[in-house]
């Protein structure tokens, strides 16, 4: 891995004819809050923020995603990747785009998703300011991000871009890059680990001992109840969770009414009817009925089922699902931390 | 302008199509359908493994196949009327195409119960997954040891499978006991819920058993397992949920951390039983 | 699908909006529609009476006895009757007056005893007929629509969403309604429309009814704790599209 320096004027022409080139996708303002879009113009673009509505994730799987193609009796696959630039990625996203990685590559691989993945440079960028309900610093501290190319690290003057892969390398000669000075190295060191001492929230247990505690803690029915009383079911903390990645599959026809398509759309197990089967004559069963059972599982699937698959927790800090709750119940600090306590 | 597009991924979600060679309505609501391959290369499956089954523009749906991989060439499945896919799929006949993805998920671990006595227990649709099993012992009769089959219906206008149905009944290759929730006019058989049927055989405490069922049934099926003395790992269970990929991702059949269409649908009891969703 | 299907619209108790949005669905989709339908009966286009018909779209709310008997007739000649929009799956606006008895007066003044006003509680026209699928909306969502039609057009029944509003804002990444200080009913409401009102800066009024099970105790909390309403607005704040729900929630 090399270290480089790029100043501020000759990072925007950098990302400007990087946007000429090719895709790029990238944090842009969008109220208050940011999200990840298309970059037209530099001048588009916010890597001072917090954390985005949606997770990057979806410039990889978008929220409705076509599968297979059919028309008549012949029937295609829809796989289309073309090349493009994830920018300014935080270091928590990353993770969770690994976690994806891997979890679409154990078992079946699902190209769907990695065809889509492999054909993504990420750039990611440190985080400059700490949104309000992060806590990065405390979940999952064994796990590394790892599947970004190139690290971006606003320093006086400029960035420091780690280049960490051959995709990498190769975008530093489109830009006029110079050797990072040993100073602008420990000025980007600094700066990521200040970062890590700044998260509002905390988990104030380890990964194992969570995971073992809120798994023994199942069947309080009680505990899960007070939790979920004023859950609306909305999904909110699903379609906005990085490391999500549960969808639906619906057939639909075109116009012509012999071709259609085949599409998964992000879905979440929060909602009433996820885990719900139709048994004829109108008749249904719901494997997660209740509003706890479904609120219930959400953080079992964040804080113990996936831990050995993933080496760690299915969750990464990022705190949209606190933020994106309306009754403010999904954090999962506030209910890690209480479970441990109880 | 040359696209720089990248299409050439294999697409875990793309079927093949098959050609329904034989299509019969056995009850109301079910249909049993024999298939076979288009492009010539056989499905090669084990007993209790799953296929996605699509019918354009309607969807998919998880259904177990419903035949033995030791009868050549085509396979069977069987589907009842229930949603929008499987109604599309039953509107269809003999010369009419189906798509299909699999096989899928895990089926029934064959050198586990070889040289064992095998008792399977199913009630009502149960059967059908169960069906690839008992046709494979049935085929490979000197694998096995002793041979039980237990079938539990609604009614007898419920009982699927007439035909084979009447050739198990005078079988000297299977010890077949049914019985019926509810009798009718003519019926002469047992009457009564499907663990009745245990104090009418015998069974040996080495005996391997497969269960497919209603949820509810379980619980009471294991229970005459227990007085018995037979080992949980030596119980398997065929489950249903709400699947819906078939590839272990999309999260719908997850009950605790175990993906229904992946690492199922067959589970050693054993595995399973200390599951909190597993048979609630 | 050599023959195509047949369908005929009516109207009852409503601003007529939905039909309207039929023939403001662009040529393209229209013309497409068309290629497997036919309109035999509709008084927005055309003239003409049917006997017969595949599917029946019935806008507007139920709101008069009178009405009763071309309700039943709809029934008898429709082999699917699709009740469309708010007033027709949930009473719909009309469904204000329902808590009122001044209202003819308010509106009209001194005309407010011709004899076309006399009508009783606002409902949805299930009350009177067998609905085969319900299209929400004020007005419905014309994209949903050609989507319903085209599925019947199949042989498949439409899958209308029976999940929140919420997951529509959030997969198009529109900032929360609470997040900037206002108020919204999103979370209890049937998704569907794909969020344009959250996403032109209005809370969602709840157009297309509340999702099956709708945690109506946690809405009035979070409008009194986050949106500042009083306990009394809180508790009746689903009046405007959602009061035949909230009757049958009490």
């Amino acid at each position: 891995m090399k270290s480089h320096f790029i100043s501020d004027s000759d990072f925007s022409k950098f990302v400007e004819s990087l946007i000429r080139s090719v895709r790029v996708v990238a944090p842009v303002a969008k109220k208050t809050k940011f999200s990840f879009e298309t970059l037209e113009s530099v001048s588009d673009l916010r890597l001072d923020y917090d954390v985005t509505i949606l997770p990057p994730k979806k410039a990889i799987m978008p929220v409705k995603q076509e599968l297979v193609r059919f028309n008549g009796n012949s029937i295609e696959s829809a796989i289309s990747a073309q090349d493009q630039v994830l920018l300014g990625v935080h270091f928590y996203d990353v993770k969770a785009i690994d976690m994806l990685d891997e979890l679409f590559s154990q078992g079946h691989k699902d190209y769907n998703w990695l065809a889509y993945r492999q054909h993504t440079t990420i750039i990611a960028s440190n985080v400059q300011k700490v949104s309000n309900r992060a806590f990065f610093a405390s979940v999952g501290q064994g796990v590394q991000a790892k599947g970004h190319d190139g690290f971006l690290t606003k320093v006086s003057g400029g960035y420091v871009f780690d280049a960490i892969s051959p995709k990498a390398e190769a975008l530093v000669k489109q830009g006029t890059f110079k050797d990072a000075s040993p100073a602008q190295v420990t000025e980007a060191k600094v700066a990521n680990e200040k970062v890590l001492k700044e998260c509002p929230e905390t988990l104030k247990h380890s990964t194992e001992a969570v995971q073992k505690k809120v798994r023994e803690a199942f069947k309080k029915e009680e505990l899960w109840k007070q939790f979920s009383d004023q859950c609306f079911s909305c999904g909110s903390c699903n379609i906005v969770c990085p490391t999500c990645y549960c969808f639906d599959v619906q057939d639909e026809w075109n116009l012509d009414g012999t071709s259609g398509k085949r599409c998964r759309t992000w879905d979440g197990c929060m909602l009433g009817e996820f885990a719900q089967v139709s048994l004829g004559g109108g008749h249904t069963e719901n494997f997660r009925e209740e509003r706890h059972t479904r609120f219930r599982h959400r953080m079992m699937r964040k804080a113990t089922y996936l831990n050995d698959k993933l080496n760690g927790p299915a969750c990464v800090g990022c705190g949209r699902c606190s933020s994106s709750c309306v009754p403010d119940i999904a954090d999962p600090v506030k209910i890690i931390n209480k479970i441990m306590e109880a | 302008m040359s696209c720089d597009c990248h299409t050439d991924f294999p697409n875990i979600f793309l079927p093949r199509e098959a050609e329904i060679v034989r299509a019969d309505q056995v009850t109301a609501s079910e249909k049993h359908f024999t298939l076979k391959m288009k492009d010539g290369k056989p499905m090669e499956y084990n007993p209790g493994q799953i296929l996605e089954v699509s019918v354009h523009g309607f969807g998919e749906i998880p259904i177990g196949f419903a035949s033995s991989p030791t009868r050549k060439n085509t396979f069977d499945i069987v589907i009842r009327t229930v949603g929008r896919v499987s109604t599309a799929i039953n509107k269809l006949g003999k010369g009419d195409s189906l798509f299909v993805r699999g096989p899928l998920g895990t089926g029934f671990s064959l050198e586990k119960l070889r040289g064992h006595p095998i008792l399977i227990v199913a009630g009502g649709i149960g059967l059908c997954p169960t069906r690839s099993l008992i046709q494979y012992v049935l085929d490979r009769r000197d694998e096995f040891k002793s041979f039980k089959l237990f079938f539990g219906s609604k009614s007898p206008k419920d009982q699927l499978f007439l035909d084979d149905l009447a050739q198990w009944r005078g079988s000297e290759h299977v010890e077949y006991l049914e019985t019926v929730d509810k009798g009718e006019e003519g019926w002469k058989g047992n009457v009564g819920v499907i663990t009745t049927l245990f104090a009418k055989t015998k069974i040996d405490p080495d005996t391997r058993v497969i269960v497919c069922g209603p949820p509810i049934m379980y619980k009471f099926v294991m229970r005459e397992l227990d007085k018995l003395g037979i080992p949980h790992d030596n119980v398997y269970v065929d489950l249903e949920r709400r699947m819906k990929c078939g590839l272990g991702k999309c999260g719908h059949c997850q009950m605790n951390d175990k993906y229904v269409c992946f690492d199922g649908p067959v589970f050693s009891f054993k595995d399973i039983e200390h599951l909190e969703e597993a048979f609630s | 699908m050599s023959k195509k299907v047949t369908v005929a619209s009516f109207d009852f108790t409503s601003c007529e909006g939905c039909q309207i949005e039929l023939t403001n669905m662009g040529e393209h989709v229209f013309m497409g529609l068309l290629n497997h339908i036919e309109f035999v009966e509709f008084r927005e286009a055309m003239s003409e009476k049917a006997d017969a018909y595949d599917i029946a779209l019935v806008e507007g709310s139920y709101s008069r006895e009178i009405d009763r008997e071309r309700l039943l007739e709809i029934r008898r000649k429709a082999k699917i009757v699709i009740a469309m929009g708010a007033c027709a799956t949930c009473g719909g606006i009309n469904a204000l007056k329902n808590h009122q008895n001044d209202w003819a007066e308010n509106v009209y003044g001194d005309k407010a005893s011709m004899p076309h006003l006399a009508s009783a509680k606002a409902l949805p026209i299930s009350a009177v007929i067998k609905v085969d699928y319900e299209l929400p909306g004020c007005p419905m969502n014309k994209e949903e629509l050609v989507k319903v039609v085209n599925d019947l057009v199949h042989g498949k029944a439409p899958l209308i969403p029976d999940h929140p509003v919420c997951v529509e804002c959030k997969a198009r990444e529109t900032v929360c309604r609470f997040e900037l200080g206002d108020h919204c009913m999103g979370m209890v409401s049937r998704a569907g429309c794909g969020a344009p009102c959250p996403a032109h800066g209005i809370p969602c009024e709840g157009c297309r009814g509340f999702v099956s099970h709708p945690n109506y105790a946690a809405l009035e909390k979070v409008l009194v704790e986050k949106a500042g309403f009083s306990r009394e607005r809180a508790a009746n704040k689903a009046q405007m599209f959602t009061s035949n729900y909230l009757e049958k929630l009490r």
